[in-house]
């Protein structure tokens, strides 16, 4: 379970880049962030690996509380997230291959094992014929798929995607959601923060509207880009 | 794995920066070589000069027509300064035996008569073997009616220890500038290879990587240069050494002086290279991990 008690967060001089945030996560949701840019959702989803902690307020993560957390503690958390990011934040230079065994090489596995299952995970996005293919070398949707392959390989309790379908067409980006529903029906949780709100508005997911630094309440239209939404309310 | 990626990491790194890398390796080399022979400069001088004062005599020449209470009185002072490891008494007679053994011509035969004057041949306690005692005891000695004249060798010491403190002094000097420049060096390639492996660094660190795992391939890199600078340091001095032992035959190098110069200069090497990285390595992560 992740929960968020009264969470406050200022980058330096700036103030209130998430106001007071409270909010429950249940193991085993797939849940939608929705806000447009700025709003806050990236900021939401880095406190949960604790690439930042909380200006004031509690974070917590499963076994891991935001105020009392060692790095050592940070890396363990880590290792048991998967996060996959708009920009994919591959290794260019490192072969597919290498890129999705790297969380297994930090775990410190066999090489048997990894490769054995590596080879499973590029199967399953559908690229084991690239595995050898230097990562600079694929399309962005290949590229994601890659990145979702990774932070599958750690067998995560939570994966977060930050605007996963960010740089990808409609098709990619389709592909890219029903790979992350997959994931969700086998059982792990899926934190998804988009603003592409023609690709989720047909899915059954519950919801979670930012503006400025807050969550918004339900039953109430807002602007996503050139969009005006009504927003559901979570269990819609 | 890890170490195989580690390796790889490493290796690709030292690939990528070529151009510092190899600047840094002709650094290393350079500042070795100069480092090993001065060292090994102001050893030979500091052990030339320990000998030198280890064996040094000093010869008291007494008066000829000295009388044998005189000579008892000489003896009776040297004794009592309680300085020496050795006092010996050089009769007339054992000194014309000395001047035969020496130059094969009986000295009564040549003159009719044995100028040579009674001698004590004393040698100094180690921590004695000063020049400012030896001035000291020369001018006692000296203002002895008994004593004729005081000898030591001691310009040659006063000028080899200033030579060794001089090669000391710069030795120091230099070693500070070489290792300096090295260590700029080092942390330049570093610098560099981290910053161009930024977006590596920050995605093993979202990945949960322990700093070690991510400073290793840096700290190696540094390594590695302080191995090859090593490597090219001892061969450049062992080929100095063959030169100038064939060149200049009164010169005797130490045995095992090549493995001794093999093993510590690329230890040496090895060790510095080490120290400068792990350093740099750990500087310009951290800067990157604030920047994130």
């Amino acid at each position: 379970m992740i929960q968020f008690s009264h969470v406050t967060v200022n980058y330096g001089y700036v103030p209130g880049a998430l106001k007071d945030i409270n909010l429950q996560l249940r193991d085993g949701d797939f849940t939608l962030i929705l806000g447009p840019t700025g709003s806050g959702k990236s900021t939401l989803l880095r406190l949960i690996y604790m690439d930042i902690l909380p200006s004031s307020g509690i974070v917590t993560v499963g076994k891991w509380t935001s105020y009392r957390i060692t790095p050592r503690q940070i890396n363990l958390l880590r290792r048991n997230i998967g996060v996959v990011f708009q920009d994919f934040k591959l290794i260019d230079n490192l072969s597919v291959f290498d890129n999705v065994a790297l969380p297994l090489i930090i775990e410190g596995y066999r090489r048997k094992y990894i490769r054995r299952l590596v080879h499973t995970l590029l199967d399953e996005v559908s690229l084991l014929q690239s595995s050898e293919q230097r990562a600079s070398t694929l399309s962005l949707g290949e590229k994601q798929r890659v990145a979702i392959a990774r932070a599958m390989s750690k067998d995560p309790f939570i994966v977060i995607a930050d605007e996963p379908t960010g740089n990808l067409d409609r098709e990619a980006s389709k592909n890219v959601l029903s790979l992350l529903e997959r994931i969700h029906k086998n059982g792990t949780s899926v934190l998804m923060a988009t603003h592409d709100y023609e690709l989720i508005k047909d899915t059954p997911y519950k919801r979670i509207y930012m503006e400025n630094g807050q969550l918004l309440p339900p039953d109430r239209t807002i602007n996503i880009g050139k969009q005006k939404i009504r927003l559901l309310t979570q269990e819609e | 794995m890890k170490l195989l990626f580690v390796l790889r990491q490493t290796f690709n790194n030292l690939w990528r920066e070529r151009t510092p890398v190899t600047a840094t390796i002709l650094t290393i080399f350079i500042a070795l070589s100069i480092l090993i022979a001065l060292f090994e400069v102001s050893w030979i001088l500091y052990n030339q000069l320990h000998d030198l004062k280890k064996n040094m005599v000093v010869e008291i020449y007494l008066k000829t027509s000295i009388s044998e209470s005189g000579t008892a009185r000489v003896r009776s002072m040297l004794e009592d300064q309680n300085t020496f490891d050795r006092i010996r008494y050089i009769s007339k007679d054992a000194a014309a035996d000395i001047f035969q053994e020496e130059f094969g011509e009986d000295i009564n035969e040549i003159l009719d008569e044995n100028p040579l004057p009674p001698s004590f041949e004393i040698r100094l306690k180690p921590e004695f073997n000063h020049p400012d005692y030896m001035s000291i005891l020369k001018k006692q000695l000296e203002e002895m009616p008994e004593v004729e004249e005081v000898h030591y060798r001691h310009s040659l010491i006063d000028k080899l220890e200033n030579i060794t403190e001089a090669v000391v002094v710069t030795g120091i000097f230099v070693l500070i500038i070489l290792v300096f420049a090295m260590n700029l060096l080092i942390r330049n390639t570093i610098k560099l290879s981290v910053y161009a492996r930024k977006r590596q660094i920050m995605v093993m660190k979202i990945l949960g990587s322990g700093s070690l795992l991510i400073r290793m391939p840096f700290i190696l890199e540094g390594a590695v240069e302080g191995l090859i600078g090593g490597i090219l340091s001892a061969s450049g001095l062992i080929i100095a050494h063959r030169f100038i032992a064939s060149t200049f035959t009164m010169v005797n190098f130490p045995p095992r002086i090549y493995q001794i110069l093999w093993i510590n200069t690329i230890s040496l090497g090895i060790v510095l290279g080490l120290l400068a990285s792990a350093y740099s390595a750990g500087r310009f992560i951290n800067k990157i991990h604030s920047k994130k």
